[in-house]
């Protein structure tokens, strides 16, 4: 049996990690709102500048769901943790600012398209967390909890012990992101299933 | 030379995001790639070419090239003096 | 457990159907050439399919307006691998399509437009997304079940093969249809240069002197089915679809590891789910991109698996350029025709071995071999590494 043992929910305001408001968004300050969150998780890891808005929800996400649940990594070893994330966006939001840095600007900038690919986040999350199973990216017309089902069974059927799942919906200002952790053990946390997915995701019944 | 360099670390900062870093917090003969340096990688390798066509018109074609005029502040800037004229 | 494969389409720089490539590739005739079709700005060396986006609309018999390359690409190898099947209640049919394009090669066109003011035509937005790509395509060719996109960078292709195969395996489908497809864009040509890996010559996989990929487009699809399914539909299997594997680089977002850990995983898992050995592989469809990096670290992964015993490998890119997304698919197709007619393709334009590892690919078609088991590898940017193995019909 798998249950989902933490989640995070992020919009363009507030961080909650399983169903608390952690962080929420300081109107005033200087900084983004993904700069405050990662100054909140005080870590040590200026490559998170070099993200684009997808690869840093994901990460952020991941880090919240870490802090509170610091033995995480250590339990399991390096290829026993799946990677299942998707978007309806792609990598349009970095899409976007590639596009104008070649057609207007006229100076095509490697480092924004290293990230027109969605599943560049999985590449960060697995660099952090020396991370070697399994790892896949989808992109659908809306949010699909029966993806996130079908396909963490699958994983979970085929060597996996633990998926760590998320939807990251980032646009032009848009944020609509939750990752959630789906582990087989017994008992802790909601059962992995359909309605516990949309419960996770927080933003209503979006199915 | 000096007001090169003080740019050059401004350009640098800007295009490469390197939010935290001040100019003041980067040596002139600091090691740029190096993680006791400053920590830069192979994607930022690239955008520091970009930066010389950008700002310096100059081109670098062949990449390892740029290994060698990339190594410090102090190199870099002295590659542009020559590559300049 | 094996899946079936029984059906093949492929569209790309050689050909437009499943028997032009394997002509091509059996006259080692590659589709590398200036760009033609796409409004570039410079003369850069890619593997265009060779007809414009109205002759692809015209043969495809397309009415409704406006439809994106990739979506013409994708119909076309679609429909070659749906062939004459049908539609039917009795079986739970699905298409899952990988891309990393999607629809942006008409959007980059839209986007002059309305620069220029020129008449932009908004309705073209609809086409943009990848999923939109997918979807055109099930419609087209009456899909309705389930309806899939993924999108893993160079490695989509096998992905979307390898999920089709695991949805027959946990009785979720009975059949699918399973593959990429990818349009060139100045989008994606400016970011490989801007990545300074692109060559201006033609690429030289494996090559010690090898500086870079040339970029392809196209599309292919392959029909997997289920025994269920097979009694339905009376079709003949031409061969199976026996190990699939994925695991990640934790290593850069765009590179390699020089010791192919994630390369290697891939490999190792592809061919324990095969249930054959490392001995029993007849031929290695290779990534190959032609990149410093990818050849070294593939090279290396090969040497970690296989040891002394490498088998004959190659890579096809020399013919079709790097199609991206389409790559795991359209290398897939070439792998099941190498078990098929018994052939090893050869790895255009190589001269000498890389330093570091010694390794030589095949150069010359090799014809009326035992090609019992093929390994194709697609290792994707963000670390994303894939590997299938395609083994006879028993």
């Amino acid at each position: 049996m798998s249950f989902i043992t933490a989640y995070c929910q992020i919009s363009e305001v507030t961080c909650s990690v399983n169903g608390n408001v952690v962080v929420q968004k300081n109107e005033q300050s200087v900084d983004t709102w993904f700069k405050q969150l990662y100054k909140e998780l005080a870590l040590e890891y200026p490559k998170f500048y070099k993200m684009d808005m997808l690869a840093q929800a994901g990460f952020l996400g991941s880090e919240f769901i870490k802090k509170g649940y610091p033995d995480l990594i250590p339990s399991y070893s390096d290829d026993e943790i799946a990677l299942l994330f998707a978007n309806s966006e792609s990598s349009a939001d970095t899409d976007i600012r590639f596009r104008d840095s070649y057609q207007d600007r006229k100076s095509p900038s490697p480092s924004l398209f290293v990230y027109t690919l969605p599943n560049i986040v999985l590449g960060e999350l697995a660099i952090r967390n020396k991370f070697y199973g399994e790892n896949m990216f989808a992109v659908f017309p809306k949010f699909a909890p029966d993806f996130f089902l079908q396909y963490g069974n699958i994983m979970l059927a085929s060597g996996a012990k633990a998926v760590l799942a998320g939807w990251l919906g980032i646009l032009e200002g848009r944020v609509e992101v939750s990752v959630f952790l789906i582990e087989e053990n017994n008992g802790d946390g909601l059962p992995f299933n359909k309605e516990n997915i949309i419960q996770c995701a927080g933003w209503g019944d979006q199915a | 030379m000096e007001s090169l360099k003080e740019d050059l670390k401004k350009h640098i900062i800007e295009q490469l995001n390197l939010e935290d870093l001040q100019v003041s917090d980067i040596d002139d003969d600091a090691p740029l790639f190096s993680a006791d340096g400053v920590g830069l990688d192979s994607i930022d390798a690239l955008e520091l070419i970009v930066l010389m066509e950008k700002f310096y018109g100059i081109q670098v074609t062949n990449p390892d090239e740029g290994k060698e005029a990339f190594l410090t502040i102090n190199t870099m800037a002295d590659y542009i003096e020559k590559k300049r004229i | 457990m094996a899946v079936r494969i029984t059906g093949l389409g492929i569209i790309s720089a050689i050909g437009l159907t499943v028997a032009e490539n394997l002509f091509s590739l059996e006259n080692s005739r590659s589709g590398i050439a200036p760009v033609k079709y796409l409004d570039s700005k410079k003369d850069f060396l890619v593997g265009e399919v060779k007809r414009s986006n109205a002759e692809l609309a015209d043969h495809l018999g397309i009415k409704s307006l406006p439809i994106s390359r990739t979506s013409l690409l994708g119909l076309a190898a679609a429909r070659e691998a749906w062939g004459t099947n049908r539609h039917t209640k009795e079986l739970r049919t699905g298409i899952i399509s990988a891309t990393s394009v999607g629809g942006m090669d008409t959007t980059e066109q839209f986007y002059e437009d309305y620069l220029d003011k020129n008449n932009p035509d908004y309705t073209v937005l609809k086409c943009h997304d990848s999923g939109n790509t997918t979807e055109r395509i099930a419609a087209e060719l009456g899909i309705s079940g389930y309806i899939n996109t993924l999108s893993t960078a160079c490695s989509s292709g096998a992905n979307a093969i390898m999920l089709g195969a695991r949805l027959i395996e946990q009785g979720k489908l009975d059949r699918v249809l399973v593959g990429g497809t990818d349009a060139l864009t100045n989008f994606t040509i400016n970011g490989f240069r801007s990545l300074m890996i692109y060559d201006d010559q033609w690429c030289r996989p494996f090559d010690e002197s090898r500086t870079g990929l040339n970029l392809g487009e196209g599309a292919a699809f392959l029909l997997l089915e289920s025994d269920k399914s097979v009694r339905f539909s009376g079709n003949s299997t031409i061969c199976c679809l026996s190990g699939w594997a994925n695991a990640a680089d934790a290593y850069h977002q765009t590179a390699s590891s020089p010791e192919g850990t994630g390369a290697t995983m891939a490999i190792q898992n592809a061919i324990e789910v095969s249930g054959l050995s490392a001995l029993d592989i007849s031929y290695v469809n290779a990534h190959g991109t032609g990149t410093k990096n990818n050849d070294l670290s593939e090279s290396t992964a090969m040497i970690n698996v296989f040891g002394d015993n490498i088998p004959d490998f190659s890579s096809t890119k020399p013919f079709t350029g790097h199609t991206l997304a389409a790559a795991g698919a359209i290398e897939a197709v070439f792998s099941v025709l190498a078990i098929q007619k018994g052939l090893i393709f050869p790895n255009l334009n190589y001269k000498t071995p890389i330093a570091e590892t010694g390794l030589e690919p095949i150069t010359e078609l090799q014809k009326d071999q035992p090609v019992l088991a093929v390994l194709s590898n697609s290792f994707g940017f963000g670390g994303n590494n894939s590997s299938l193995v395609f083994s006879v019909y028993r």
